[in-house]
């Protein structure tokens, strides 16, 4: 016979050794953000002789730690996730939105403005009701420049995280690359291998929070990775990278481009952002456009009209867009209420009814009220969207937690049981010595 | 055999989502019942919003239309009481005519109804240029100045526009605020268009001398002036039944309000008894998943295992 008790009791407490040390390592990266819990999977040590009855055992060695990780549930987590993290970035960018044309208080300045012309219908030449009038409409120009201002700086921030998005996926595929080059060379299931896949994982998971990827496992386990999905186009192959850029339009909208390629993600918190970047551009020229018209419609009522002094009267207002609208005078007596060819002093006020239909036509507080309902109801729906989202990537963040996550109860039972096996062993060593003294002990 | 359960890192991170969103929840319910709104932004129910924001227009400009009203309605009170003063006049002056046409009156008795009547003519003819609320000539409908404007001579002539032009008083009704002095002012005796004011001053005129027979330019008077009382009178109905619809729109408009108000409560204010009990279930909830997230993350292996 040729087993050899010492032996195979050295090699049980060796391998209940590497099962503890295992164990500490889980419950130390229990917290670890890509940790991936390893177990040990061992493999009994015994030799077939030529001769039939002969018994030969050599103990356990450790065939390899498993690293409890389910390429199908972590690729689940990257694309739903990336779903997730689109629509988060779309309804951050949209509520930005949708506070900076609301907190602009622009809606009440139109309706006072309007109350105000109201007003001065019913006594078109007091000089109280007309520096009202005045300084209503100072109040709405400000209100349609502070919209204005505050839209910009939401489409400046929003360039801005999208830029920063785009070299966040440059150095994260970088990494990956580099990454790839290690993975070639370590050595299968080892330590250090398995060290390097749970970065190449948690870079895969970062890296589809910012764009949609497709990730190709190579049996060397390597990763190739695809923008879109497992059929786009290369973004790390190998050691080598695409190079994602990012160039804004002249409204303020970002597209983007791979290795010169145009390319539009699907999702992903860059496409979110494109996707609110897109619709801010839309709510720009919706308040642009309210700003002109309304400028436009006031202004031709003027150009209609005398002043308080009976001469011809003058834009009220100058505006290209809603940034730029202002007051073009600040004295009342210019507001032209009175019909082309009444006196000076004229109390007849057909040009300012005529200016109040024009307004009732053109309908400033009604087309207001349609953009704050448009981008109201775009957060409403896109907020929706994300709920579903965030629980479908959360349930598929939990299935693969489940499976890979280290669970310390488990660990304090393998604790136990690796402590119990090291013991064990150590008793058969106990035992082998014992035999050993018996045998030598015979007189 | 494995133990089922997720990782304790899972376990974690979702006990702190579903805490804090508990606690979102509340705090959403408290701001609602601190702020009296339902909603705090439009995203929140952005029909609703919209609602909210043509209700507060509509109550804006209601606004405004109730002072409109309110001086419309001070405009045409102070028409009424000019008409009253006019037609008391007219009355006096009906009365001096009378008299003067009384053939047993001397020469110096007329002379005297006819300077009572002159100044009769003057004081008409101040009315005639009253001013209203905003100081404007209450009969000259919208002209800048005076309604009449007296030559040497004493003769008014009306110098106002023809029309006073309409108040609005919202949702599409306007009242027309005042009126003319030719309205009240201008009349036709036996076919023949003639106002009250020349009437006047021809009669203190023919009294004080410049008619052959005084008497009997009394007498003629009497007719013009009775059709005089009859324009103020017809006048003064005028503007009571204006004052009466600018009372009715008034009612209507603050009816309209209260309507306004009731639904913007139902829309955007918080029910209070409502609130409550979500927010005490909530807390309640709450409370629960505290405990039992403090008893379950006591429950280790390792409390145990020695």
């Amino acid at each position: 016979m040729s087993s050899d008790l010492i032996t195979i009791a050295r090699s049980g407490t060796k391998a209940a050794r590497i099962a503890l040390d295992v164990t500490a390592q889980n419950i130390a990266n229990a917290g670890t953000a890509g940790y991936v819990r390893r177990s040990v999977q061992m493999e009994e040590l015994s030799s077939t002789s030529a001769l039939n009855r002969d018994v030969s055992f050599s103990g356990v060695r450790l065939d390899r730690i498993v690293r409890n990780a389910d390429a199908f549930r972590q690729a689940e987590v990257r694309r739903t996730g990336a779903d997730a993290s689109r629509a988060n970035a779309e309804v951050a960018g949209l509520e930005n939105i949708e506070s900076a044309v609301e907190q602009a208080q622009l809606y009440p300045a139109i309706v006072q403005f309007e109350a105000s012309l109201q007003q001065l219908a019913a006594d078109p030449v007091d000089p109280s009701l007309r520096a009202a009038l005045v300084e209503d409409a100072r109040t709405m120009t400000r209100a349609f420049n502070i919209a204005s201002s505050a839209l910009q700086a939401v489409g400046e921030g929003l360039r801005f995280e999208a830029a920063d998005g785009v070299t966040q996926v440059n150095k994260l595929t970088s990494e990956l690359a580099q990454l790839n080059l290690r993975l070639a060379r370590s050595a299968d299931a080892s330590s250090d291998q398995t060290a390097l896949l749970d970065r190449r994982d948690l870079l895969l998971e970062q890296l589809s929070g910012y764009v949609e990827i497709g990730a190709i496992i190579a049996p060397n386990q390597t990763v190739e990775v695809r923008l879109g999905g497992t059929s786009g186009l290369p973004l790390v192959s190998g050691g080598t990278t695409g190079t994602l850029a990012m160039s804004a339009a002249a409204d303020g909208t970002i597209s983007f481009t791979l290795d010169g390629t145009a390319t539009t993600p699907a999702a992903g918190s860059l496409a979110g952002k494109a996707q609110a970047l897109s619709k801010l551009a839309n709510i720009s020229a919706g308040l642009d456009g309210l700003a002109t018209s309304l400028a436009a419609t006031v202004n031709a009522a003027q150009a209609a009209g005398v002043a308080l002094d009976g001469s011809a009267g003058q834009p009220m207002f100058s505006a290209t867009g809603a940034g730029d609208i202002t007051l073009t005078f600040n004295d009342g007596s210019m507001i032209a209420t009175a019909p082309a060819g009444a006196g000076a002093g004229s109390r007849d006020q057909s040009n300012l009814a005529a200016l109040r239909s024009a307004l009732g036509t053109t309908n400033p507080a009604g087309a207001m009220d349609g953009l704050i309902f448009g981008i109201s109801s775009a957060v409403q729906s896109a907020s929706t969207t994300r709920d579903t989202l965030e629980t479908i990537a959360g349930t598929a963040r939990i299935a693969l937690q489940a499976q890979s996550g280290v669970d310390l109860d488990q660990e304090a039972v393998n604790l136990l049981r690796y402590q119990q096996a090291f013991q064990a062993s150590g008793r058969a060593i106990q035992v082998a010595a014992d035999i050993f003294d018996t045998l030598l002990g015979i007189r | 055999m494995t133990i089922i359960g997720t990782s304790t890192s899972a376990f974690f991170d979702r006990s702190n989502l579903d805490l804090s969103g508990l606690r979102a929840q509340a705090e959403k319910l408290q701001q609602q019942l601190s702020s009296g709104d339902k909603l705090s932004r439009s995203s929140e129910d952005p029909v609703a919003a919209s609602r909210l924001r043509a209700l507060s227009r509509s109550e804006r400009l209601a606004k405004i239309d109730m002072t409109n009203a309110d001086r419309a309605s001070t405009d045409l009170a102070l028409s009424d009481a000019a008409l009253t003063s006019f037609a008391n006049a007219i009355i006096r002056a009906q009365e001096l005519a009378t008299q003067a046409a009384n053939e047993t009156l001397t020469e110096t008795q007329r002379a005297s109804i006819g300077t009572e009547l002159g100044e009769i003519h003057a004081r008409l003819v101040s009315l005639a240029n009253a001013r209203d609320s905003a100081g404007h000539a209450l009969f000259g409908g919208e002209a800048a100045g005076d309604a009449y404007s007296i030559d040497a001579a004493g003769n008014a002539t009306y110098i106002g526009t023809a029309g006073t032009g309409d108040m609005p008083l919202g949702d599409g009704q306007s009242v027309t605020r005042g009126v003319t002095g030719p309205d009240f002012l201008n009349f036709s005796v036996n076919g023949s268009p003639t106002d009250l004011l020349t009437h006047v001053k021809a009669l203190a005129d023919a009294l004080k001398g410049s008619a052959a027979d005084p008497s009997g330019a009394a007498r003629d008077a009497l007719d013009a002036l009775g059709a005089g009382l009859d324009a103020v009178s017809t006048s003064q109905t005028i503007v009571g039944s204006r004052l009466a619809w600018i009372d009715l729109a008034v009612e209507r408009s603050t009816n309209l309000g209260e309507l306004r108000t009731d639904e913007q409560e139902k829309i955007g204010g918080t029910d209070i008894a409502i609130t409550v009990a979500n927010l005490q279930q909530v807390m309640l909830v709450l409370e629960a998943s505290q405990s039992s997230f403090a008893q379950l993350a006591n429950l280790s292996l390792f409390e145990t295992l020695r």
